[in-house]
């Protein structure tokens, strides 16, 4: 018997032109909670994603208990009795927990002693039963649609357990939860690893590996840097390994100087397909030289603010001005034309158009204009090096320069080329959404310091994030917004992370 | 040799090289077919060239030589290469128009009754009419099915099928009952002022009938490679076909991207109408729609929804289906083998992709043997 539950011997994996992981070699005890921290694009996910089964390496070995094992799918990992959480959950949203559980495996009875029948009851039991046993409460019989995000992850951890997983990757957990939640889900992993469960954790935070993690092993563009004992090793220590040079944690943030009003919204109401109120009667104001903070729980009418202010959802009642002057009803062109930027969510479905060119999508506020195109005819040396210079501005780093496809990029590149390409534009207001989510903390760093350079620079930001440290840091103004409406506005640092966790729960009077 | 395809599968002209290779493979597997009903794949090959007249017959029928049977087969061509036009028109902005036969009946339709029975018309002015009724009404009805998909949500591949069969029983019953030859039991036939096609043109001795399509299609080849590639209307088109909530994102009106693209669309499966009934047909069969627009399909994605691409392609699908005739009639196949010739290239053009990532994924392996073999040699 091996000494190592897994090891991982020199991976390699390219993709059309990066190479992902750079003979990677890990090895993981039984029983310990092992890290993986690197930047963006470093290739932890990757890596991952081949122990799961859902790529092949092109070359090295993978052992699980010391014996050799090939995985041509991740049905091949289950197997193995390996587990993984993804950071987009995998759950049917129509069917009950414990039919998400079970899916695939079902217990099945015979009814009238030959007909084949899924047993729901016993189901339901060994759901019940199995989220006593580690703590992670569930009702077997809720419907997913009906659960938050952080029930919903439990959902997914029951679902590894089911399938008597010994091995349970989590990728990014804690991406989507609340500062309680956080405690919550690392509470679980310990009561996992005491359980004698092998926990294997893909994350940028560095704080909590620090709480929870035995080794951390930490990777830079596709190659091992270096493991090292959790215990032994200082955050600063960490942050430099990872990124490859001193960190700076505490942003240097020059005292806000408040100009004239930018952004004026008044009883803003936002109705979804449904006809339900997604933003309720929300006002308020932004001006230049301000970080409006708006936070929350995911899904409680934040992005729906901003989709309104930029045109890209209708506005049911109110008014949104610019400048004093009247956009409800504008067209998103027209918005952007007299002076908003927007950094959107999704930076796939929306921010750009992944299988165009980098150039193409360097250039999406330009084209129209002259001299990207005259009369309709673009100019496409205009566009070259148009994004040559946000290249070299930005340091967007890619395969093969303005020809690059986008979809081959890493994703910290991809949002370093929107940002660029909105902040490129020098607009009035420039709106945030979730800016950071899934970056490093190299280019976390860097979004934050150029959305504290705007501000300076007299830009009126509206920046809606989900991290509350993110938040806590920038901003100048916050809102916490629960079920669409806004229960409070303050100026930062009036309030505690813990107090301002507390109204994203929809307590009023924390 | 393998690594030579995948280099030509992987590099530049890769859309190019898996088309070649998609026709390389149908030709394989229809020999194989010959073969295996016991004909002579070389003799069927050599006689759907020598029925598009790009080899000679061995004998020809007073009249007519080499030349006619090429004229022939760019009468054929002419609609066929517009209708894949029409189709890459929508495709490219993410709309799949599998209406095209009904947009060319319709426009078909329209321009025989209106002008193709005006015996008064001169040519100077029939055939213009001709032309622009073709556009204007394939126009019309690719704006309308546009228009349904964007204010009703209606997927425009319900749409199209549904309208093809309404025009098609509409057309039906006015032919039936207005415009019918007892004769042949099609539509009468239109006057040569308004058809688009010239016949009994003395070329070389032989009569030709000669198509003005085949003009304007190339032409439109062109423009619809430029509208794409060149315009920011096309530039816009291109990101609503790719993920439109990006478009809608960066100021594209996508309702009214949607309406134009199928316009156009509609518009030059129009135009591919009037050149198919007023120019190769001359005559309308009541209740049918022409396979033509189908075939369009395949020759758009042969052609890797490039319109240039298309040409080429619509080239190669015109071969089988126009020599088909003589085909049959010399090596005793049944004409129909053409279709499914066609249908064979049609599968093996969509696993085009299929193939070029395949030649990619063994190309970086050969670079990774060729990298670990140089770090030994160090």
């Amino acid at each position: 018997m091996s000494e190592y539950i897994v090891e991982m011997r020199h991976i390699t994996k390219r993709f059309p032109g990066i190479v992902a992981n750079d003979d990677v070699s890990i090895s993981i005890r039984k029983g310990e909670v092992y890290a993986l921290l690197g930047e963006n694009g470093a290739g932890k996910s990757t890596l991952m994603s081949m122990l799961f089964g859902m790529y092949e390496p092109d070359s090295g070995e993978i052992l699980i208990n010391g014996k050799p094992v090939v995985f041509h799918s991740s049905n091949d990992a289950t197997a193995q009795s390996i587990g993984m959480v993804h950071q987009h959950f995998k759950l049917v949203d129509t069917y009950t927990v414990a039919e998400n559980i079970v899916l695939g495996i079902e217990p099945l009875k015979k009814k009238f002693g030959f007909l084949p029948w899924v047993d729901m009851k016993k189901a339901n039991n060994e759901i019940a039963e199995l989220s006593r046993k580690f703590g992670l409460e569930v009702n077997p019989t809720d419907l997913i649609s009906d659960l938050q995000v952080s029930v919903r992850q439990r959902v997914e951890i029951l679902k590894m357990l089911y399938r008597k997983a010994e091995i349970l990757i989590f990728d990014e957990p804690t991406a989507v939860l609340t500062p309680q939640e956080i405690d919550f889900l690392l509470d679980i992993i310990d009561g996992l690893r005491k359980d004698g469960k092998t926990i294997i954790l893909i994350t940028h935070k560095i704080m909590e590996i620090k709480r929870i993690a035995d080794r951390c092993a930490i990777l830079r563009r596709g190659k091992l840097i270096d493991v090292r004992n959790v215990a032994d090793t200082s955050v600063q220590e960490m942050a430099d390994l990872m990124v490859g040079h001193t960190v700076n944690f505490n942003q240097q943030k020059n005292k806000a100087n408040f100009r004239e009003e930018i952004l004026t919204v008044d009883h803003l109401t936002v109705k979804n397909e449904n006809n339900f109120e997604v933003v309720k009667d929300v006002s308020f104001k932004v001006h230049g030289g301000e970080i409006f903070a708006v936070t929350g729980v995911s899904g409680n009418g934040q992005t729906e603010i901003a989709d309104a202010i930029t045109g890209m959802l209708k506005i049911a009642s109110g008014t949104v001005k610019l400048e004093g002057k009247d956009i409800t009803e504008a067209s998103v062109r027209e918005r952007a034309l007299s002076g908003i930027s927007y950094i959107p969510e999704d930076r796939h479905g929306v921010g750009m158009v992944l299988d165009f060119t980098l150039r193409d999508n360097l250039s999406l506020r330009e084209y129209f204009k002259e001299p990207f195109s005259r009369n309709g005819i673009l100019n496409p040396d205009q566009f070259q090096k148009y994004s040559e210079e946000l290249i070299e501005r930005y340091d967007i780093r890619s395969g093969q320069g303005p020809a690059t496809i986008v979809r081959s990029m890493s994703g910290g590149n991809q949002q370093k080329a929107i940002i660029g390409r909105e902040i490129e534009e020098k607009s009035k207001l420039i709106i945030f959404v979730q800016p950071t989510r899934g970056l490093d903390i190299g280019a976390i760093e860097n979004v934050h310091k150029q959305i504290l350079q705007e501000r300076d620079n007299g830009a009126a930001i509206l920046l809606i994030s989900l991290e509350l440290d993110e938040i806590m840091a920038l901003s100048d103004t916050i809102g916490i917004i629960y079920r669409g409406e806004l229960l409070k506005i303050t100026p930062a640092g009036e309030l505690t992370s813990h107090e301002v966790g507390r109204y994203m729960m929809g307590v009023k009077d924390a | 040799m393998k690594k030579f395809l995948a280099q030509r599968l992987d590099g530049r002209y890769s859309a190019f090289w898996a088309s070649v290779l998609a026709i390389i493979l149908t030709l394989i597997t229809a020999s194989l077919l010959l073969l295996v009903m016991g004909k002579d794949p070389v003799v069927a090959f050599q006689s759907f060239l020598q029925g598009c007249g790009f080899l000679p017959k061995a004998n020809y029928g007073g009249g007519s030589g080499m030349l006619s049977d090429l004229f022939d087969f760019l009468n054929y061509l002419a609609p066929l290469l517009l209708a894949s036009l029409a189709f890459i028109a929508g495709f490219k902005t993410g709309l799949f128009n599998i209406g095209i036969s009904g947009q060319m009946l319709f426009s078909g339709f329209l321009a025989t009754v209106f002008i193709g029975y005006n015996k008064s018309m001169s040519a100077a002015i029939a055939k213009p009419l001709v032309i622009l009724i073709g556009l204007a009404s394939g126009c019309l009805l690719g704006a309308l099915i546009g228009f349904l998909k964007y204010r009703f949500n209606i997927h425009e591949v319900v749409s199209t099928i549904m309208i093809n069969y309404i025009i098609s029983y509409l057309t039906g019953f006015f032919i039936n009952n207005n415009y019918v030859d007892m004769m042949t039991r099609t539509s009468r036939i239109c006057t040569a002022a308004a058809r688009l096609t010239w016949t009994n043109v003395k070329i070389g001795g032989v009569n030709c009938k000669v198509p003005l399509g085949i003009v304007i299609a190339v032409l439109i080849a062109f423009v619809v490679q430029f509208l794409f590639d060149k315009t920011s209307f096309g530039f816009e088109l291109k990101a609503v076909g790719l993920n439109s909530r990006c478009a809608k994102y960066f100021g594209v009106n996508v309702g009214k991207s949607v309406v134009l693209s199928m316009a156009i669309s509609g518009a030059l499966a129009g135009l591919a109408g009037v050149c198919y009934y007023l120019g190769y047909t001359n005559t309308i069969i009541p209740k049918t729609l022409a396979g033509m627009g189908y075939d369009s399909i395949s020759v758009a994605l042969l052609g890797s929804a490039s319109p240039i691409g298309a040409i080429l392609a619509s080239v190669i699908v015109s071969i089988f289906q126009q020599g088909a005739n003589y085909m049959s009639s010399r090596v005793g196949v049944a004409k129909e083998i053409a279709s499914l010739i066609t249908g064979i290239m049609l599968l093996y053009a969509a696993c085009g992709n299929y193939m070029r990532i395949v030649a990619h994924s063994y190309l970086q392996k050969e670079l990774d043997k060729t990298s670990s073999r140089e770090g030994k040699e160090r």
